[in-house]
């Protein structure tokens, strides 16, 4: 039990860390994303050619990555998002494009890496059970988990106390009041997508240190992303990282009662189970019917 | 000439197939505007009942039909409690509806499981013809089917239900301040092109004359999106038009990708297709969301 529940945090910790970008792509800028899980996979594999290519330690390709998932996100916004936006498109138009975005993204993958499954070249003793404890964790995976933190407590920094911060929250509550109070929308947005798809790309990474990496392993990741932010209330990044965790326990447990090929709907109907009896999620505001 | 001539039947029963399919996903969007991202679903559902019943001596008919109404069944699972959310969590909800669905089949041994179901009867088998003979009026058969679901769509279009459809997408509240029970006309639209795509996977099922959890992967339904939107959203003629030019540029674009070329492996190739698939619905979705047959009013979400 105890077992399953250390897994669950280890999984929850990486769900958290990309479910964040996810949902402030999502209050922000009132995008459903569906190609925010091929910009993890893309964070994992930019991390992989590195680590494989240039001998680059796992850890020092972090940075590199999240500059990559960055900057992949703004150009997604460059190239996509905003001459949508200037063209006043629907949500549903912006739906179907990011469809259209994680297909090519995946794809584009497949084409330069291969469909089959690769691993980081990590240190053995990375991989080895820690001694005296109550449950089995290798190294990696409680870095996994010091990582998160981390990087969430970077996040609320940024959220809280920094100007641009401000300026985010402030366009997630209500946009138009925020551009006349003299926000720079664009810059605002900009941001967005720097953290958004930084995260993503870093959550890409953490994830292929306790997973084989493989083309679809972000396109799999989304539902439970999903399930996350909506669990912790959509467009709460507090929610989000709380979510994820419970996801990911949620998850890790159902195997003690169910095959494991049930993971991933299990973290679905725990969802749907929200949705239906409190759609607001643990720190949701607003109503979503 | 003769294995041409097949090749040709063939990619014609895909054009046709899909086609049903998408009348179907248009019946949901076009004409409701309900955001379905798990219209594969329904078509595994059709599928597996009808080649679960055929291969225990169901009379084919009644398989179809059978497969249909358990594609119903199944909408009115997903559709209770998903019709009430807002449009972005129909689409995660169904979405997810799918996957799961295939981890199940997936999972499960009354459907074989990754193994799969084969062997089991087709129609027009009794005719004393040759294979490829049996194959054209198999497209005979399938292109009257949906000849028949393409004309009840458009007479239900046009009906006062299907006015009322169109108002619902226009304006919910208009239509709530009209007296009209949203919850259930956006339910009975969902079931309609839910058994739609149950017969189109009956459909399939006798085409491929074997199935496997495989065949029904989240990129069939955006297969499916891709020709509404490229035909046209909200239009009947659009799905044809959008089946045609997709299957063609599939054909066309395979025929480039059956040897390797240069460095690239015919894996890398199909990669790139499927690139070109998302490059083109991204582009559609900036430049023309309504695509070639479709007005702008017709994105009712869209304003």
């Amino acid at each position: 039990m105890l077992q399953f529940i250390a897994n669950g945090v280890v999984v929850g910790a990486v769900v958290a860390v990309t479910a964040v970008g996810l949902t402030l792509v999502y209050s922000i800028l009132k995008l459903t994303n569906f190609a925010h899980g091929d910009m993890v996979t893309f964070g994992a594999y930019v991390a992989l050619l590195l680590n494989l290519s240039l001998g680059l330690d796992i850890w020092w390709t972090l940075p590199p990555a999240f500059l990559a998932g960055a900057l992949l996100g703004v150009l997604g916004d460059r190239l996509i998002w905003s001459r949508m936006r200037r063209r006043q498109a629907g949500s549903v138009s912006f739906i179907v494009a990011s469809i259209g975005l994680a297909l090519a993204l995946r794809n584009l993958i497949v084409f330069f890496f291969g469909a089959q499954t690769q691993h980081f070249r990590l240190p053995v003793e990375m991989r080895q059970p820690l001694g005296p404890l109550p449950v089995k964790l290798t190294p990696d995976e409680v870095h996994v988990i010091v990582a998160a933190v981390v990087l969430f407590a970077g996040v609320h920094a940024l959220l809280r106390y920094t100007t641009i911060g401000r300026a985010m929250r402030a366009m997630a509550d209500n946009p138009s009041l925020s551009w006349v109070s003299g926000v720079d929308v664009d810059r605002v947005i900009t941001w967005t997508w720097i953290l958004g798809g930084g995260l993503a790309a870093v959550g890409g990474v953490l994830y292929g240190m306790i997973r084989p990496i493989d083309p679809n392993m972000g396109w799999f990741l989304l539902l439970p992303m999903f399930a996350a932010i909506i669990l912790g209330g959509i467009g709460n990044a507090y929610g989000a990282a709380v979510g994820g965790v419970l996801i990911g326990i949620i998850q890790e447990a159902s195997v003690m009662f169910l095959p494991a090929e049930y993971r991933l709907a299990v973290g679905f109907l725990a969802m749907i189970a929200v949705l239906l009896t409190y759609p607001r999620g643990l720190f949701g505001e607003r109503s979503l019917t | 000439m003769s294995m041409l001539l097949g090749y040709f039947a063939g990619f014609l029963t895909n054009v046709v197939i899909y086609t049903l399919f998408v009348i179907g996903l248009n019946l949901q969007f076009g004409y409701t505007g309900l955001i379905n991202f798990g219209h594969v679903a329904f078509l595994a559902v059709g599928a597996y009942t009808v080649a679960i019943l055929v291969t225990h001596h169901a009379p084919i008919l009644l398989a179809v039909l059978a497969g249909m109404a358990v594609a119903a069944l199944f909408s009115f699972l997903l559709g209770y409690p998903a019709l009430r959310l807002r449009d972005d969590y129909l689409a995660i909800v169904t979405i997810g509806f799918a996957e799961v669905l295939r981890i199940w089949l997936n999972n499960v041994s009354f459907t074989n499981g990754p193994e799969g179901i084969g062997g089991f009867a087709v129609p027009l088998s009794w005719l004393p013809v040759s294979h490829d003979a049996w194959r054209w009026l198999f497209l005979l058969l399938c292109a009257a089917v949906t000849a028949v679901v393409f004309a009840a769509v458009e007479y239900l279009a046009r009906s006062p239900w299907g006015r009322v459809l169109k108002a619902i997408r226009e304006d919910e509240d208009v239509a709530v301040a009209l007296g009209k029970n949203i919850v259930s006309y956006k339910l009975a639209a969902l079931a309609l092109g839910a058994a739609i795509a149950g017969l189109a996977g009956g459909l399939t099922a006798f085409f491929y004359q074997y199935i496997n959890p495989h065949n029904f992967e989240a990129t069939i339904t955006f297969e499916a999106w891709t020709i509404m939107v490229l035909g046209g959203v909200g239009k009947n003629w659009g799905a044809v038009l959008g089946a045609v030019i997709y299957f063609g540029l599939y054909t066309i674009t395979s025929e480039f990708t059956s040897s390797p070329i240069g460095p690239f492996s015919t894996d890398q190739l199909a990669a790139l297709r499927i690139v070109l698939i998302g490059v083109v619905l991204i582009l559609l979705m900036i430049y023309r969301p309504q695509g070639i047959l479709g007005r702008k009013e017709d994105l009712g979400l869209d304003r």
